[in-house]
């Protein structure tokens, strides 16, 4: 595990989530692995990875939905479920259900009246661009309107920290932007906003900072350029004639191309990955070489995560 | 999210973090809170003046972050009354827990003055079959509404949202379980009304408010098993087994018609069941005495059995979700 930032040292009461090397298994599968970090108020923090890295399965731990089983997580320094009850959390879960049979009005007048610390029912709605719904059935909802309703349950009072699961998951284009705008003026007004996602592009658009989450362990911990940085490996792949007239020092001299972090011959097929890849086709050109059905194209977030990953573990070795 | 947006008009709270090697509390609140009213918090009303410059640690609006189980009690308050509000909406669900008890002990208690009456009980037809129906009636509207709702609620998503609320954890069965108790009432007093007024049912005042209350705490027993339903089954299931128990309990225990009719060992197992005893409650309070210390022993156990299988059912589920 690799820290980018330079780790401020706060008072444990300073801290909006910490956690102490939780882990949380199923069955045999450890969904979260000695995971311990801390986020601090105010903070937007992305919660980074692939499907199945343990985003979820964090979040809930911070909620107090699961219990680790090893390990604390603390909220404001108490337990998950002493800051939801004093209304210092708000959650929006991709699994969250609506209660329904009631209108989306009653529902929001209802988050309001559970808040120890509410907003105006009206205010709500507004906020969360509902306001022509109010009189709809809940049960009648597209499912974008519902996200939107979500979020209106997460937003009903003045919470300190807002917790997000892939919050624009069915959103089209301006749904997403209008969206972000709204938890922009949430952080400004000096909430902590942790939102978990797979998209490194919504990570890097919109929080402070991104944890880097596989296999249930921090991978990385620092700002999105940061990590874009460390994620921004690219896969080039071209066919070599000289390859196939066993041209030796064609070979050779793909070994000595710059920024490659692995190499693979099959053939007359080369397919590499760079940490740069302009200056490796550029190199490439340079020994005199022409490459044939030349492609470049990013490694993908799974891809990098495990470049990293191998990087990690070759360092540690 | 495109609407209007005033700027929130409660709670703006400015975060300064000192970042640094600060060994005093390294954040300050500047806080000017001006927090929504409503009915339910009186804790909260104004919180202002939390302004420092100073850099020491700061005092914050604990009251408000701590409410106090009378704040919990109310907001649960809250959910009930919306709980009731969907209930009253759901016309199919009021029709089988208000009117079809009602138009069952019409069409099964005869005429007003056929002077029929029911072997080994002492009562007239109409009055035995409006006890009858009046529990049965209560015990549809919490068995069959808090069963199945509180399944699909699960599986839907809806009691872990409730989780990321104040609401304490107990909050949602206890609202479910007051709300149906609510709805129950109306199904007791058509009955009741339609024995009196159709069916030519006489009893005094106090027999009227007695059996009244006793048919209504007796489906406090029917409302915990119905809960255990709903944590037991999944939504798709938790309706026929709700099915199941309803008609088990209501056609050996006695709610439709005097048992007599059944084989002797059936009959024997129906004694012991809670509608039996349910049913019994009203039947003493008809012949003029208090319910007998049987029946109200028994109710007492199955609902103690009833409450800690919901109980623990509660718990394994809180654990899973």
């Amino acid at each position: 595990m690799v820290h980018m930032t330079t780790t401020v040292t706060t008072p444990a009461d300073a801290d909006a989530v910490r956690f102490d090397a939780v882990t949380k298994s199923y069955g045999d599968v450890r969904a979260v692995d000695g995971l311990s970090l801390t986020l601090r108020p105010g903070e937007t923090v992305a919660l980074l990875g692939p499907n199945g890295a343990g985003k979820s399965t964090t979040l809930d731990l911070l909620l107090g939905l699961k219990r680790p089983d090893s390990g604390t997580v603390g909220v404001f320094g108490t337990g998950p479920r002493e800051a939801i009850a004093a209304g210092r959390v708000g959650a929006m879960l991709q699994s969250g259900g609506l209660m329904d049979e009631v209108s989306v009005r009653e529902l929001v007048r209802l988050a309001c009246a559970l808040h120890p610390r509410p907003y105006r029912v009206h205010d709500v709605l507004a906020h969360a661009g509902i306001t022509q719904l109010a009189d709809r059935r809940v049960d009648k909802l597209s499912g974008g309107q519902e996200q939107r309703v979500r979020f209106a349950l997460a937003t009903a009072g003045a919470n300190d920290i807002i917790v997000l699961d892939e919050p624009t998951t069915g959103m089209d284009v301006s749904a997403r932007q209008a969206f972000w705008a709204t938890m922009r003026e949430q952080a400004d007004q000096g909430r902590a906003v942790l939102f978990a996602t797979h998209y490194l592009e919504e990570a890097d658009a919109i929080a402070d900072r991104v944890l880097v989450l596989h296999r249930g362990r921090l991978l990385a911990d620092g700002t999105a350029a940061e990590i874009k940085a460390r994620a921004g490996a690219r896969k080039v792949s071209f066919d070599l004639d000289e390859l196939r007239a066993g041209d030796g020092g064609a070979a050779a001299g793909l070994r000595r191309l710059p920024f490659v972090t692995a190499l693979d011959v099959s053939g007359h097929t080369v397919r590499l990955q760079s940490a740069d890849a302009d200056a490796t086709v550029h190199a490439l050109y340079g020994l005199g070489l022409y490459p044939r059905n030349l492609e470049v194209a990013d490694l993908g977030l799974e891809q990098a995560f495990v470049a990293i990953t191998a990087a990690e573990e070759a360092k540690a070795a | 999210m495109t609407g209007p947006r005033p700027a929130p008009t409660a709670g703006t709270t400015t975060t300064t973090r000192a970042t640094g090697t600060t060994p005093a509390p390294a954040t300050t609140y500047a806080t000017t809170t001006t927090y929504a009213t409503t009915t339910t918090h009186a804790t909260t009303t104004t919180d202002t003046g939390m302004t420092t410059n100073t850099g020491t640690t700061t005092a914050r609006p604990t009251s408000a972050r701590n409410p106090g189980t009378a704040a919990a009690g109310l907001s649960s308050l809250a959910l009930v009354k919306l709980e009731i509000r969907r209930t009253l909406r759901n016309r199919k669900f009021l029709f089988f827990s208000v009117l079809f008890p009602a138009l069952l002990f019409l069409i099964t208690a005869g005429g007003e003055n056929d002077g029929a009456t029911v072997p080994d009980s002492g009562l007239s037809v109409p009055a035995y079959l409006m006890v009858s129906m009046a529990s049965f009636g209560a015990l549809t509207a919490v068995l069959m509404g808090n069963s199945e709702r509180i399944a699909r609620e699960r599986e839907s998503g809806w009691v872990r949202q409730l989780r990321l609320t104040s609401l304490p954890g107990r909050g949602y069965v206890l609202a479910k379980t007051a709300s149906a108790a609510v709805i129950s009432l109306p199904s007791i007093l058509v009955v009741l009304a339609a024995g009196g007024l159709l069916k030519g049912v006489r009893l005094d005042a106090w027999q009227w408010l007695a059996l009244t209350g006793a048919i209504w705490a007796g489906s406090l027993c029917f409302a915990a098993l119905g809960v255990a339903v709903g944590y037991l089954a999944n939504g798709d299931t938790a309706r026929p087994l709700a099915m199941i128990l309803y008609f088990t309990l209501s056609v050996l225990g006695g709610l439709w018609m005097p048992a007599t009719t059944f084989p002797h060992w059936l009959q024997t197992l129906g004694a012991w069941l809670p509608t039996h005893a349910y049913a019994g409650l009203g039947r003493a309070i008809e012949l003029g005495g208090a319910p007998h210390a049987k029946d109200v022993v028994l109710l007492v156990a199955y609902f103690a059995l009833f409450a800690a299988g919901a109980a623990w059912l509660y718990r394994k589920d809180t654990l899973k979700a």
